[in-house]
């Protein structure tokens, strides 16, 4: 019994499923008098090409009146949650290339739009309405416009639009429409300065679209230098090496890395690599140069931070009984790295910012990011952000270093009042401010050695695109 | 260098004869030293630190110890004096091997240290303490932790036992309120008690000091003198010092050598260089130092 109930079911939803297939044949879409050809958004996002959800924008809809047909009034329908309310339609008839007159109102109800001709437009006409001041739903996504029109024979099914794709509105662009408004923003913008390169607008974009790119020039040269200090402490201690093969390893890699522009590097390996079928991802490729490049240099801060440590620290050491390990370990590595860490962290700093030169072969980092949205704008504002998001990281180093420096010299002068004996060395030390003198002075054992003095900052050679 | 040097600058090679028996040696050096030194000999003693025939050239052309020949006795407080140039630093620093000497011996406790391996060295460095001119203290280490580091990683002592060691020797130096001061903190004689305290900690057979006080201002040089004084006196240490300190020397040595152009001119009993001196010489610089 209940078998039979079953089949029945069965045969009744094949039934179902062929009507409508039948519906769906029977109505191709010549059959409408009014033919949908476009529907299309203009993009309303401040120095991007997005239309967004929620606010203003104008929409562009065009339909041809087919053979034999006149329509008299066409709706518009958009989904849920979008709006005609406060839009303003201009219409206009193309008869080819000819505008046609075509007079009528339109009247905004919520999310639908009634245009009423004054006289039906006839056969062979393209009718283009342009909604300025309607808005799509706030939730973004692909909009259909759908709607009705009127013809001879009464109230018709629009063939529905094209998909019109829209992104989410969010606070950041609801900020940005608050921005367009305000009066002051508008002042501001007229001036030529400050609107070409600070227009405000366009900086809350970018801090938001440059963010990313931002993250990936730290997270590129946070785990580059850790690799960078490894590779240069190496090539530190073999350019130090008794052996002169291993000296001259290092000398060659040292000089090759700071002689030639980093930006040649960067193309060297980016399609080198390639060529040779050896294929790393953009952004471990460029986490290897940046760590490569800045080794050489810090290979030189290292190596001439261990040979500023006086000879009387080795002879101390080993007259301890201490080996040459010990005595590198123990006692010279940890007095060369706090005299190297202000060089080192300036050295950081050019590194973070050469991360930059990635952007010339795709890297998605900062400058790709701002040199994008500055293409797109035609306003020099996102590299301004981009300026903004280096200065973040930079200044504060920057003060670092120079704290650091300060409490160095401090602590060289014995940091705070000490008896007069150890004055005479701080003087005779602040003098020698080099790595000759310092050298010079552990010929003159003991006169302020021990003391420790900033290695001098070996500045990079700057590295131009 | 040395390589390029003795040969072609013309040197001549100093031939000097193997290091001689252990007994042959200490009956010599006590017939030598008997009656130039206040220490008290003992039957059969040997030195705890032989010089034979030490050269050395710097360059190959600095010939700046001639022939050098010197024992010093267990507990025995030998200082050298001499002008400046004649060569008592690069003795002390052969003597611990921060300069290999170009020919001759030098035996500790009759064990030969010259021509040995880097890994030798660094055994028969512990063995030998030395005070530097410019004290040469770790900056990054505090003073306690200057005393503590030889002990524990070349004595490879335990952390306690290196600080009980330290914070002894500190105290005896009369550091004990200054154990936490970094040496950019301490005046320059507190400096050097702490390397001095550093040095003595290692508990060396023979301490080496190379003016100890001569980088330091007169007021400070009593303190640093006055540490000296308890260690040659209340210790057993063996001492070789090198100073300008007259007073220190005639107070303190057992023996005073006096050095000039690289040789040994004279050595005796303090009084005896300092008021008969036999070397014109001697006489010459003792006058121009009082
Ligand atoms: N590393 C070196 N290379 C070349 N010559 C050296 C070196 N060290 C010392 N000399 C020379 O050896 C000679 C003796 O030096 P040394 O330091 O032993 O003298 P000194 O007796 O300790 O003098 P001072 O009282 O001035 O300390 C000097 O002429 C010095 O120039
Ligand atoms: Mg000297």
């Amino acid at each position: 019994m209940s078998r039979f109930r079953r089949g029945h079911v069965v045969a009744r939803s094949c039934l179902f499923v062929a009507l409508l297939l039948a519906a769906a044949l029977l109505m191709p879409s010549e059959a409408y008098a009014l033919t949908t050809n476009k529907a299309t958004a203009r993009p309303n996002e401040n120095g991007g090409s997005n239309v967004i959800g929620g606010l203003a924008t104008r929409l562009t809809w065009e339909g041809t009146v087919e053979d034999g047909e006149s329509v008299s009034s066409v709706t518009l329908v958009l989904p849920e949650g979008g709006t005609f309310a406060g839009s303003s339609t201009k219409i206009t008839a193309l008869d080819g290339l000819d505008r046609a007159a075509v007079d009528g109102f339109a009247t905004a109800n919520d999310n639908q739009l009634v245009v009423v001709f004054s006289q039906p437009v006839d056969e062979g006409l393209l009718i283009r309405l342009e909604v300025e001041g309607m808005a799509f739903p706030s939730e973004g996504g692909d909009v259909v416009v759908s709607g009705t029109y009127e013809n001879a024979s009464g109230t018709q099914q629009l063939a529905d639009s094209k998909p019109i794709s829209t992104i989410a509105n969010t606070s950041l662009q609801m900020l940005v429409a608050t921005l367009d408004e305000m009066e002051a923003v508008q002042a501001w913008n007229s001036n030529p300065f400050l609107g070409m390169f600070f227009k405000p607008q366009l900086l809350v974009t970018a801090f938001s679209s440059l963010l990313p790119g931002w993250l990936l020039c730290l997270v590129i040269v946070v785990v580059a230098y850790p690799f960078a200090i490894a590779l240069g402490l190496v090539f530190a201690f073999m350019k130090i090496s008794r052996h002169r093969l291993v000296r001259a390893i290092a000398i060659v890699y040292i000089n090759v890395l700071r002689g030639t522009p980093l930006f040649l590097q960067i193309y060297i390996m980016f399609f080198g690599l390639p060529m040779m079928n050896v294929n790393i991802d953009n952004n471990v490729l460029g986490v290897i140069v940046i760590a490569i490049n800045a080794s050489a240099y810090l290979a030189e801060i290292f190596r001439a931070g261990i040979q500023s440590i006086p000879q009387g620290q080795y002879e101390a050491a080993s007259s301890l009984g201490m080996s040459y390990f010990q005595t590198m370990f123990n006692i010279i590595l940890p007095q060369t790295i706090r005299r190297v860490i202000p060089t080192v962290t300036s050295d950081f700093i050019t590194s973070y910012k050469d991360t930059s030169l990635l952007s010339s072969v795709g890297v998605m980092e900062l400058m790709m990011f701002a040199k994008n949205l500055t293409s797109v704008s035609g306003n020099m504002t996102p590299y301004v952000a981009a300026a903004i998001f280096y200065l973040i990281v930079t200044l504060p180093l920057i003060k670092v270093v120079t704290y650091i420096e300060n409490r160095m010299a401090h602590a060289e002068r014995g940091g705070g009042p000490r008896p007069k004996a150890g004055e005479r060395s701080a003087v005779e030390e602040a003098a020698s401010d080099d790595l000759a003198a310092a050298e010079l002075s552990t010929h003159f054992e003991g006169l302020g050695e021990g003391q420790l003095a900033p290695v001098p900052v070996f500045a990079r050679m700057a590295q131009e695109v | 260098m040395a390589l390029f040097g003795k040969g072609s600058k013309g040197i001549a090679a100093v031939d000097v004869p193997p290091a001689m028996d252990a007994e042959r040696a200490a009956r010599l050096g006590y017939t030598h030293d008997n009656k130039l030194s206040k220490h008290a000999f003992m039957e059969g003693e040997h030195p705890v630190v032989r010089i034979e025939h030490l050269n050395k050239t710097f360059d190959g052309q600095t010939q700046v110890l001639r022939d050098v020949n010197l024992n010093v006795w267990n507990g025995e407080i030998v200082v050298v004096l001499g002008p400046s140039g004649s060569g008592k630093s690069t003795m002390l620093r052969c003597i611990n091997l921060l300069e290999t000497p170009t020919a001759g011996h030098i035996l500790i406790e009759d064990e030969e240290i010259t021509g040995r391996k880097p890994k030798d060295v660094a055994l028969i460095r512990r063995e030998l303490g030395m005070v530097f001119q410019g004290f040469n203290l770790f900056p990054h280490l505090t003073a306690l932790e200057n005393v503590m580091i030889g002990q524990t990683k070349v004595l490879k002592k335990s952390k306690e036992e290196a600080r009980a060691e330290a914070v002894k020797q500190l105290t005896a130096v009369g550091l004990a309120d200054r154990m936490d001061y970094k040496p950019p903190q301490l005046s320059g004689g507190q400096q050097q008690r702490v390397a001095i305290a550093r040095a003595v900690a290692m508990h060396p057979k023979v301490l080496l000091f190379d003016e100890p006080t001569s980088a330091l201002d007169p007021e400070l040089v009593r303190d640093v003198l006055n540490v000296m004084k308890d260690l040659a006196l209340h210790g057993d240490m063996t001492m070789i010092v090198v100073t300008h300190e007259m007073g220190f020397a005639r107070d303190v040595a057992d023996r005073v050598v006096f050095m000039e152009g690289g040789v040994v001119v004279e050595q005796g009993l303090p009084e005896d260089v300092f008021d008969r001196p036999k070397n014109v010489r001697t006489a010459q610089f003792l006058g121009s130092i009082e």
